[in-house]
């Protein structure tokens, strides 16, 4: 039997769940044994090839990341949400509590370390604000959800391992975290 | 939506508990409770886990989150069960899967109406609705969030309160108004934008509120947090010590987290019953005190300047002057250290020393208080005539007399103001400065300055003519010396209207339970017969509870009463023929008016926490370790309850305590104390 395909994004994200995922230390060995990870900031490939697992961190902050999630979903059969971000929305959540154009302001000319005369970046190639920023199960469907911040990798083993056992992970109680 | 027209709805409104038992059906099992008991009460009895978030013991419920809902046999929906009242035979499921979905949804309705992530709050860890989402393995939130922009208002000194962060419980606004008595919070606008705010959507700082805390300690979530407590630790990280404040003569129980011997907050042990409430001077005043710490012993040297030296050589210092001395010494001590230092410093004055002065700081006041009671009544009651302050949130008339409770006995503040809006009690300020309960106060007298007297016994007068005296109390001599108090003279020398004196006379002759609290403005009159009048005034119109007048008396600090007690006040040190002085401070402010006759003394020797104007006139100065890490002992409040105070920090490296000073320093005047 050909090993499952995994394939891992993040969008608006601090990399904190990868690191998570890679704390889970030794049992990475032996997953790999196990799994065939393709597309993924870990193994630095892009293009997205049909998977059984998609994972996901991250919240949707620009139209770049609704294009990657919605590539994702529709090359994977088991989509998977790492990390407040991905689950609820996240510290990203803040610029919400603001106007954008006040956001972008402040970030990139009003800042204390920015010189006069900055300007806020504009180029095609930049991607766009969304409006809000939102988690992921407000634009597609998600299978299963492994909130923290990041989640523990205890509670990402956990998940992991549910799904190659053919069961959609819900974590206990004991393993949930928000922070 | 006002907390106070719910208020009570079943708890607190007492006497309407009944102690028929009933038998209920929960869960297919038979459970017993009391007639009047919510259902989440027997719930809670029986081990019967029910989530809650806009519940808390001590405060009255409202049903406002509807976590704890029930189903209950012919009930059409499911009820909240912290407000349902149990009765006999009542058939309650609390797990069924029905429930636990409505509970998951609340959860994530809530979730989603505010600023809920956790990664950058303060009280994540700490968080009730947190724990409730990790319990309810809610991984994700199928509803849109509405991200209201909403103000953090941090224009308070203590606290701060985030409205991003707020579930709209209510526990905030109940504890300021049940437990706290201010009533500063309520809710503001309408529907979905409601908010907490206080007064009338005023910044905190601003508004009538008192900073004592109580809301921050009911907050469920991170909405109401302590600038001074902000990231220092979670509840989980510290240990918790339960001591008593050593600040003013109430003696509250505090509830003391530490973390790697730091304070990191204060709590009152509880917010159920009477002293449930704790002051802003408690909770807040306690963990920041930017006076400089005497870190060192110091001499004074040859030219006359303070400096370091070891403990050993100011110990040496100390007994070479003292043996010198021979006559003319005397010990005073602060009424904030507990019995066994007090008692300890008492047998070194007068054993090691040989020196029958001594005083407490506050002994004064103890003389003109004792000297009142006494010749009211020779029956060797003493201070054990004065009632609890249990009494104050009971009562229905209150006459604070020279008074400033908000100043030096803030939670007194509380149970008066709860005596007002639960019991409608009446209040009347009898101060010459002002009226320092303005706008609650419902009158205001105010004498002439030294008229205080004229105007007590003016007002026994009239309660005796207006018969609203227990006629058999009233002797015929007390009536003919009351006699030339006539209305005229009194209005003319107290300078208070008749209008107003006879409102007083008669708010306070009929009342039921009324209560006089006087304090220093009325002692430093420095006459015992006001305090004489007082408790008259209690005894004529029956104000008796049980074997107590219901009056009382502020004493300063936490062991006042029991530095009295042990007889540590029982005289007047003779001011003219001192020449040295032991004092020991410890942390209580300086106050130059009290101890400027200690600038011409010989021998200054001063034991205290903190430099201060009396650390620089002393010639030795002693370190003594702050309230927290001062030993454990006993203490006895202003109204004789007995309380245990505990060691909470370690002091600072080479610091000893009071006890270890005063036993070496008799040791170098050859007398050899015993530790107790």
């Amino acid at each position: 039997m050909a090993k499952p395909k995994i394939a891992t994004t993040w969008l608006a994200g601090c990399a904190g769940c990868h690191m998570s995922f890679l704390d889970i230390d030794e049992a990475i060995v032996e997953l790999a044994n196990l799994v065939e990870f393709t597309a993924s900031p870990v193994t630095d490939i892009k293009e997205f090839s049909p998977v059984d697992v998609g994972i996901v961190e991250g919240s949707l902050n620009t139209t770049k990341d609704v294009e990657v999630l919605k590539k994702l979903r529709a090359n994977c059969k088991i989509l998977m949400a790492w990390g407040d971000c991905a689950c609820f929305g996240g510290i990203f959540t803040m610029r919400n509590l603001c106007d954008k154009g006040e956001l972008l302001r402040r970030g990139f000319i009003e800042t204390e370390s920015t010189k006069k005369g900055s300007k806020v970046p504009a180029s095609e190639e930049i991607p766009a604000l969304l409006p809000q920023v939102k988690p992921i199960n407000q634009l597609v469907k998600v299978d299963c959800y492994v909130p923290g911040c990041p989640p523990s990798a205890k509670a990402i083993h956990y998940a992991v391992v549910e799904l190659l056992q053919g069961r959609i992970p819900v974590l206990p109680s004991d393993m949930m975290r928000f922070d | 939506m006002c907390s106070q027209g719910r208020k009570g709805f079943l708890k607190n409104e007492g006497g309407f508990k009944t102690m028929k038992e009933i038998t209920l059906t929960i869960n297919g099992r038979q459970v017993k409770g009391k007639e009047g008991d919510t259902v989440l009460e027997i719930c809670q009895a029986n081990g019967i886990d029910l989530p809650t978030l806009c519940h808390l013991e001590g405060l009255s419920d409202v049903g406002a989150c509807r976590m704890c809902v029930v189903e209950i046999e012919r009930e059409r929906r499911p009820v909240p069960a912290c407000t349902y009242p149990a009765s006999n035979g009542l058939v309650v499921k609390t797990d069924t899967p029905e429930l636990e979905k409505y509970r998951r949804l609340i959860l994530e309705l809530i979730f989603t109406e505010r600023n809920h992530f956790c990664m950058f709050c303060e009280q994540s860890g700490d968080c009730e609705l947190q724990k409730l989402g990790y319990q309810y393995q809610m991984d994700n939130v199928r509803y849109p969030y509405a991200f209201p922009s909403l103000p953090l208002d941090s224009s308070s000194d203590y606290l701060a309160i985030d409205h991003n962060r707020c579930i709209l419980c209510g526990r905030c606004v109940r504890a300021c108004s049940e437990v706290a008595g201010i009533h500063a919070l309520d809710f503001g606008k309408r529907g979905w934008r409601t908010v907490v705010s206080a007064d009338l959507e005023l910044p905190l700082g601003e508004s009538s509120c008192i900073s004592d805390g109580a809301c921050m300690q009911a907050c469920p979530t991170g909405a109401i947090f302590s600038k001074l407590s902000l990231y220092k630790g979670k509840t989980s990280e510290c240990q918790q010590v339960i001591t008593v404040c050593p600040l003013c003569g109430v003696g509250c129980e505090l509830n003391v987290l530490v973390r790697d011997n730091n304070l990191v907050r204060i709590e009152a042990p509880s917010l159920k019953g009477s002293r449930a409430a704790l002051c802003q001077k408690g909770r807040f005043g306690l963990l920041r005190d930017n006076r400089l710490r005497v870190t060192s012993p110091l001499v004074r040297n040859r030219r006359g300047k303070l400096g370091e030296c070891t403990i050993d050589k100011a110990m040496e210092t100390a007994a070479a002057k003292l043996i010198e001395l021979k006559d003319g010494f005397a010990g005073i001590i602060s009424s904030r250290y507990p019995k066994e230092t007090l008692s300890l410093f008492n047998r070194f004055v007068r054993q090691a020393t040989g020196s029958d002065w001594i005083d407490t700081l506050d002994g004064r006041n103890y003389r003109l208080i004792a000297g009142g009671i006494k010749q009211f009544s020779d029956r060797g009651k003493g201070l054990d005539i004065e009632c609890s302050i249990d009494e104050i949130p009971e009562a229905d008339c209150i006459l604070v007399i020279g008074a400033d409770p908000l100043k030096t006995h803030p939670l007194i503040v509380s149970l008066i103001r709860r005596a007002k809006s639960q019991k409608g009690a009446k209040l009347i300020v009898i101060d010459q400065a002002s009226d320092v309960f303005s706008p609650w106060s419902d009158l205001w007298l105010k004498p002439e300055a030294g008229s205080e007297g004229i105007l007590f016994s003016g007002l026994t007068k009239i309660l005796i003519d207006k018969g609203l005296v227990k006629q058999e109390k009233v002797p015929a001599e007390l009536v003919q010396s009351l006699s030339r108090y006539k209305r005229d003279d009194v209005v003319r020398a107290t300078g208070i209207g008749i209008a107003d004196l006879e409102s007083a006379a008669s708010t306070y002759g009929k009342a039921e339970h009324g209560v006089i609290i006087y304090g220093e403005g009325l002692l430093e009159r420095n006459d015992p017969n006001l305090v004489t009048c007082l408790l008259r005034l209690a005894d004529l119109t029956g104000n008796w509870a049980e074997n107590h007048l219901r009056v009382i008396s502020f004493k300063p600090n936490a062991n006042s009463r029991g530095a009295w007690e042990l007889g540590l006040a029982a005289k007047d040190i003779p001011s003219d023929k001192l020449k040295g002085v032991y004092l020991l401070l410890a942390d209580e402010q300086e106050d130059e008016g009290r101890w400027g006759w200690l600038k011409g003394i010989d021998f200054l020797m001063v034991q205290a926490s903190y430099h201060s104007a009396i650390t620089s006139l002393a010639d030795v100065v002693l370190p003594s370790p702050i309230w927290a890490a001062r030993e454990g002992g006993e203490y006895i409040s202003m109204d004789g309850r007995l309380n245990k105070s505990r060691q909470v920090l370690q002091p600072k490296e080479g610091l000893l305590q009071d006890r270890e000073i005063l036993i070496e320093l008799s040791k170098k005047l050859g007398h050899k104390l015993s530790p107790s």
